[in-house]
């Protein structure tokens, strides 16, 4: 059943061959029985019309022998009547039958002689009530339709026709004429068979015509969705065929040229992708080249500036400087084209992510000449093995310390790490100058500054934590912010520890444990 | 004196490259297309190759390659795209190392340059054996049997690295420490490039390693003497 209900739902075919056969089902049948009432009532009218006529003849003769035996005694009477009752009665064929009854009619005062016959096999209560007291009222013949019920048990429709009758010194007695309708009754049942079984089959024809129509209109439509359904998963030089000029080839006509448009507008911004790629490939190299002849004659400067006056030798200090610092925007400047042409690849192998992150601290603090706060990192696991793009969570963790050490104003900075089966969370903590909410928004936008008026320590790029994102969100991951004005920020990074797989929790909230005060807003 | 020879199309560059490597002590050869490359590589063979990917006429890597056909010298590409498909492709043609452009700072190059020079090794000596290779470090030569393998002087480093401490499982890191002489890195694609192409000429069958051994999710160590 519900098969059926989903085929109705989902099946065009299904619905439109079953209101099909339904409707054809009603015609049919509504045809059908018109067809054989009428068949019925003509059989039987011509039936009635010979049978009253046989009756009246029947009867009139009957009136005759009565006339007839007048003179005669009342066995001999008896005898002449049972004789005309079994001339006129046809015995043996059945389809043919035909009963011949004398019934008396009942009166108050019974007569001594009584004339009431039959046929004998015939039970004169099958005479319908009805039709004796209208036979016992009119002096003309009366007819009704009744089952006769024979004494060898069989029951048979019959028309019963029937007469009032005097017999001399005997009485009123009603003569009524059985004919059996056994060969109309054959003739329509044969009738209602021939109909019933040429209805079905029609029915069935109907169906299957339908079917075969829907299948024509069907086909295309599914083989249409078929062909969208490709197209969706990308194979866009999928096309429907056009084998004709009808609906279903104009149908196919506007999707091809939807599917061309699309596939040229894709192609077209593939091409602008591929330009954009060669465009970052081309900068790289045409840009890279004279920054290494500059870095290696500013260096071959700074390495002699002993010799030059002290002007000349400070200048030679900020050239040197400001190349590092070119060159750093340089490279995330195409880190970031890399991104927007999506041609950023991922590059996992497997490693161990707190040595990692132990070597990242130890070098900002071996590198910086400022004095640095500390850095505690912290796990309860010795060694948490990730499979990820190592060059990449080395970029981001230097871009979170980075960040956590220029705004730590001079307190401890504590990472994090929490690993589960599935994801490891790495949070970097500060308590220096911390974020507002509206600063949390826009952390991660390229060149946002969280306070520009402050003199940058490290001279980021301005890009580092949007590159992080970036980095992170490469390997389905996430980084989050959290920050709270004067009480420092924290970051949490969050990855899969198989590469390509993605994470379903976070091993560290946003919200750092240590962070006690009510929460007013977010 | 020790010849370098610097293949670069930028005249400034190259002329730059002439001036850090001859202030270092170091004789140059400047060359500024790929099809004369081989020509001055054949008439004055140098002791070091530095090549930039970019070329006119033919491109680095295939002048990596021509090079490498007739001479096991450390070949040091130049690359100004930091592509890793480059890199790889270079590798692969059979250079040593990859120094991309800018480099970090003169030193940096110096000091390169001076690892893929530095006659290997010299910690050990005599003769080594992985599976059914045998090394003999003293003359540089390589042999199943009796058949002689050619090996390029860092393959040769490398299976020394790995055969003087049968064993030990080397880190990627490690063996760029080790072999390459770099500090603080994590391009491993150094170390995967080269174990492959080792691979390719000392196991009988590559993907199914005998000699050099991978030890998943750590790195590499020697196969068993058998």
């Amino acid at each position: 059943m519900n098969r059926l209900q989903r085929s109705l739902k989902h099946s065009l075919a299904t619905r439109v061959i079953l209101s099909t056969v339904l409707l054809s089902l009603s015609v049919v049948s509504l045809v059908g029985s018109a067809l054989y009432s009428r068949l019925a009532d003509g059989i039987f009218a011509t039936s009635l019309n010979s049978s009253l006529a046989e009756s009246r003849y029947t009867f009139f003769n009957a009136e005759y022998q009565v006339l007839a035996s007048q003179s005669l005694s009342v066995d001999e009477r008896k005898k002449a009547l049972a004789e005309f009752v079994v001339s006129t009665s046809t015995q043996g064929i059945n389809e043919e039958r035909r009963e011949v009854i004398f019934v008396r009619t009942p009166t108050l005062i019974t007569p001594i002689n009584s004339y009431e016959m039959s046929s004998d096999i015939i039970k004169v209560s099958s005479i319908p009530a009805d039709l004796r007291k209208r036979v016992q009222e009119s002096p003309k013949p009366q007819h009704a339709y009744a089952l006769a019920r024979y004494n060898n048990g069989t029951v048979v429709d019959s028309l019963f026709v029937g007469q009032r009758i005097s017999i001399p010194t005997g009485g009123r007695y009603e003569v009524y004429i059985v004919f059996s309708l056994k060969s109309q009754s054959v003739t329509l049942d044969l009738i209602k068979n021939s109909l019933l079984i040429t209805g079905i089959i029609l029915v069935l024809l109907i169906g299957l015509i339908t079917w075969l129509v829907v299948r024509q209109v069907v086909r295309p439509v599914r083989e249409a969705a078929r062909i969208a359904n490709q197209f969706t998963r990308g194979d866009f030089s999928q096309r429907m065929q056009v084998v004709s000029t009808d609906e279903m080839a104009t149908l196919a006509n506007s999707y091809n040229e939807m599917a061309l448009s699309i596939e040229q507008q894709i192609s077209r911004l593939e091409n602008l992708s591929r330009v954009q790629q060669r465009f970052v490939s081309d900068v790289s190299h045409e840009l890279r080249t004279p920054l290494t002849t500059l870095r290696m004659a500013s260096e071959v400067i700074h390495n002699q500036r002993n010799s030059f006056d002290p002007l000349v030798a400070r200048s030679s200090e900020l050239l040197v400087a400001q190349l590092d610092r070119f060159e750093g925007l340089l490279e995330d400047l195409l880190e970031v084209s890399r991104f927007d042409a999506e041609v950023a690849v991922l590059e996992p192998v497997e490693f161990d992510v707190i040595s990692l992150i132990k070597r990242c601290a130890a070098d900002f603090e071996v590198a910086s000449n400022i004095s640095t706060p500390e850095i505690q990192v912290k796990s309860d696991q010795g060694a948490v093995s990730i499979n990820a793009d190592i060059r990449r969570v080395e970029r981001i963790m230097r871009n979170l310390l980075s960040n956590a050490l220029d705004h730590a104003e001079g307190k401890k900075v504590v990472v994090n790490v929490i690993a589960t089966d599935s994801e490891v969370g790495i949070g970097v903590r500060d308590y220096g100058s911390g974020l507002d909410e509206s600063a949390l928004i826009r952390v991660f936008d390229r060149f946002w500054r969280a306070d520009p008026s402050r003199a940058r320590v490290r001279g980021g790029t301005g890009l580092g934590l949007s590159i992080a994102l970036e980095d992170a969100r490469l390997h389905n991951g996430e980084l989050d912010a959290w920050g709270r004005p004067g009480q420092g920020a924290h970051f949490v990074l969050t990855l899969p520890r198989k590469a390509g797989e993605l994470i379903d929790s976070r091993p560290i909230k946003v919200i750092p444990k240590d962070f006690h005060q009510e929460v007013f807003y977010q | 004196m020790t010849l370098i020879m610097v293949v670069d199309d930028d005249q400034d560059l190259s002329e730059m490259l002439g001036i850090v490597l001859t202030s270092s002590g170091f004789d140059v050869d400047l060359v500024s297309r790929g099809d004369e490359a081989l020509e001055v590589f054949r008439n004055n063979p140098p002791d070091l190759v530095l090549l930039d990917v970019m070329l006119p006429g033919i491109d680095g890597i295939e002048v990596c390659r021509l090079i490498r056909k007739e001479s096991m010298v450390p070949i040091v590409m130049l690359s100004a795209k930091g592509e890793t498909q480059d890199i790889v492709r270079g590798l692969e043609a059979g250079a040593d190392d990859y120094m991309q452009k800018p480099f970090r700072d003169k030193a940096e190059l110096i000091a390169r340059i001076r690892t893929r020079l530095r006659r290997t090794n010299s910690d050990v000596t005599g003769l080594l054996s992985i599976g059914d290779i045998s090394i003999d470090v003293t003359a540089h030569e390589v042999r199943r049997g009796t058949k002689l393998i050619q090996l390029t002087r860092l393959e040769f480093d490398l299976l020394v690295a790995l055969a003087k401490d049968p064993g030990r499982v080397f880190t990627r890191d490690a063996l760029l420490s080790e072999v390459w002489g770099y500090r603080q890195t994590t391009d491993t694609r150094l170390v995967n490039v080269h174990v492959q192409r080792l691979r390719s000429k000392v196991e009988h069958d590559a993907d199914r390693p005998e000699i050099v051994m991978t030890v998943r999710g750590v790195g590499y160590k020697a196969g068993g003497n058998s």
